[in-house]
């Protein structure tokens, strides 16, 4: 018994003590560097609200909501109140996820305060084709969501990218990215407004 | 109904969709290194595909059950190299004792199984996929296991054609395979967005 | 013991031979995953090549210091040890300081403990060697892995974008070939890289 002991040790006192310093050498660089990563997230997501949101800032989570992502899974997100510099309430904004064409679309969407204008997106990761569905980052898309109705949204192929109203005209070889963020936000807009609603937010802001 | 469609969904995007070799370019070292007959890739493949399954069900069982109960994903990494690593001890034993053909004929690539990126790579995306169900990480491990062989297998029955092809002189051996496996990534695009 | 000018071109040679002779992609073929992966641009690929110089610096200085202690049926248990940890502390460091980067390269980062290069090197000369010779291995075979990748990033990100390093390049009537900057791209490029380099080590033996 004490032999066997023994011979354990012997074998592998030198992977035990390496497991120990290297633990700790974990351990030190996370306690050093673990508040930086977190702000870096927060950071990300406050420039790209903020750019919607003309110098809005996210100081306060209001609530977080499990969302329904219409394919049965629940996926939890938190509507972050945007305060401008006179701490009015300027609008809300949350992180939406839904399947693009290659992998998930994660996106930053805005909404003014009264729940009825849609601020616009901002696109926090997504991996879709370069040169097509990429395409969903740029103005020409963007820009037709800002300042259209918080309500359910429409995808067209042709019309008239110009006018803003729930109609989003898609992008030429990336309809299905295009249709795939107009899903997402109709998905968020109606559940998370509803909740909203139930639970008397909307009018404790105003 | 609903959970078996998503499940079943997930097996074919991971099989064909997202292929792991195809379009997450992982598994590139032995999908080059022992596609060379199609009899030792498809053993490859069966062991990549056991080896995946196994870690790909105990990584996702210790990351939700100990690092995330108690806040330790800084030593993610490092147990699930381990645990990919015991996995493959553990396939080892077992083929030596009771495959010992199987056993020679592997050679080399049994323990590289454990440095083959597919492995580590699978369980990393189902971390990163945010999976919250034993039963979808099993799912997608045995699809990626099996999404790998396919395409070992593939590329081993192209390449006991292209033996008998006259291949330019420096091209020979791992860049016409390059250039092989970059036209069957092409082929492998037309599945793109075909689930979503 | 060595006179100070011949231990001085034996280092010379080591860390030459990383980068040519024994250049761990285009003559080992190792580490085929991020070589292929990270190479869309030349950022991800010089942050990547930063970081496997990093780990692999790192874990060749603990191997080489254990190397008399090491357990033979243990040995490959503590290389995956030491390496993961370093990928680990490099993975939080871009994460902290790079953001942007560390999400572009994603899951590519952890993926370095898988990179055949860092435990070959450990197995094949930390383990064997004295400090000194690992540490310029180390950097011959950092070096020589980071500047493939640059150029074949580099042949990538200019037909993909006809730019280089995020710098236009190509006069504007040139019109990018997107294939470039996806997955048969990388295995096309690096597949006539291959050849290319076949061509003139058979010119000049």
């Amino acid at each position: 018994m004490l032999k066997n002991v023994k011979y354990f040790a012997e074998q592998s006192w030198l992977l035990i003590a390496a497991s120990f310093v290297f633990g700790l050498l974990l351990a030190v660089t996370n306690t050093a560097w673990g508040p930086m990563i977190e702000q870096n997230e927060i950071n990300k997501f406050n420039n790209l609200a903020s750019l919607l949101l003309t110098d809005a800032s996210f100081e306060t989570a209001l609530k977080d909501v499990e969302v329904d992502s219409g394919k049965g899974k629940k996926i939890k997100t938190s509507i972050k109140k945007g305060v401008s510099r006179d701490s009015d309430c300027v609008g809300w904004a949350f992180v939406c996820e839904g399947s693009g064409f290659a992998d998930k679309i994660k996106l930053v969407l805005t909404v003014d305060a009264a729940f009825e204008k849609l601020a616009g997106f901002g696109v926090l990761a997504s991996n879709e084709t370069p040169g097509f569905g990429d395409k969903i980052k740029g103005d020409y898309y963007r820009n037709q969501f800002v300042g259209a109705p918080a309500a359910q949204l429409v995808l067209s192929k042709t019309g008239d990218d110009k006018i803003i109203d729930n109609e989003i005209v898609a992008i030429t070889g990336a309809t299905v990215s295009s249709e795939a963020v107009v899903k997402t936000v109709n998905n968020y807009i109606k559940q998370i407004k509803t909740c909203m609603q139930t639970e008397g937010l909307l009018n404790n802001a105003e | 109904m609903d959970t078996l469609q998503i499940l079943l969904m997930g097996f074919i995007s991971v099989v064909i969709v997202n292929n792991l070799v195809f379009t997450k370019f992982l598994g590139i070292c032995p999908y080059l290194g022992v596609s060379g007959r199609i009899d030792m890739a498809f053993g490859m493949g069966c062991a990549v595909t056991f080896v995946v399954t196994l870690s790909g069900t105990l990584t996702w069982l210790i990351d939700h059950l100990i690092l995330m109960q108690f806040g330790l994903e800084v030593t993610r990494y490092v147990c699930f190299i381990l645990v990919i690593a015991g996995a493959v001890q553990l396939v080892e034993m077992y083929i030596r004792k009771f495959f010992p053909a199987l056993y020679d004929s592997f050679g080399i690539f049994l323990p590289l199984i454990t440095t083959n990126c597919a492995i580590l790579g699978l369980c990393l995306f189902v971390n990163l996929w945010g999976i919250d169900n034993l039963l979808e990480a099993v799912v997608l491990s045995v699809g990626a296991g099996i999404g790998f062989t396919l395409a070992i297998c593939i590329m081993a029955g192209i390449r006991e054609n292209l033996n008998l092809a006259d291949v330019p002189v420096c091209l020979k051996g791992a860049p016409i395979t390059l250039i092989t496996a970059g036209i069957l990534t092409l082929a492998f695009m037309g599945f793109a967005g075909m689930i979503r | 013991m060595p006179s100070n000018d011949s231990a001085n071109v034996s280092f010379a040679r080591t860390f030459a031979a990383g980068i040519w002779n024994e250049n761990p992609v285009l003559r080992l073929l190792l580490g085929m995953c991020p070589t292929l992966a990270v190479t869309a641009a030349v950022k991800p690929a010089l942050t990547m090549g930063l970081s496997v110089i990093f780990v692999l610096f790192c874990s060749n200085i603990v191997v080489s210091l254990m190397r008399n202690m090491l357990k033979p049926h243990l040995r490959i248990l503590m290389f995956t040890l030491t390496i993961s940890t370093f990928v680990t502390i490099a993975d939080l460091f871009l994460k902290a300081f790079a953001p942007v980067m560390s999400e572009t390269l994603g899951p590519y980062v952890p993926l370095i403990i898988v990179n055949c290069i860092i435990i070959c090197r450990a197995e094949a000369c930390a383990s064997k060697n004295t400090l000194a010779v690992s540490i310029v291995d180390a950097l011959g075979m950092g070096a020589g892995f980071t500047l493939t990748l640059c150029v074949l990033a580099g042949i990538r990100e200019l037909l993909a974008t006809g730019k280089v390093f995020e710098i236009q390049v190509m006069p504007g009537a040139f019109v990018p070939w997107a294939a470039m900057g996806m997955p048969v791209g990388a295995f096309i490029t690096l597949g006539l890289l291959l050849g290319a380099v076949n061509l003139i080590t058979r010119k000049n033996p």
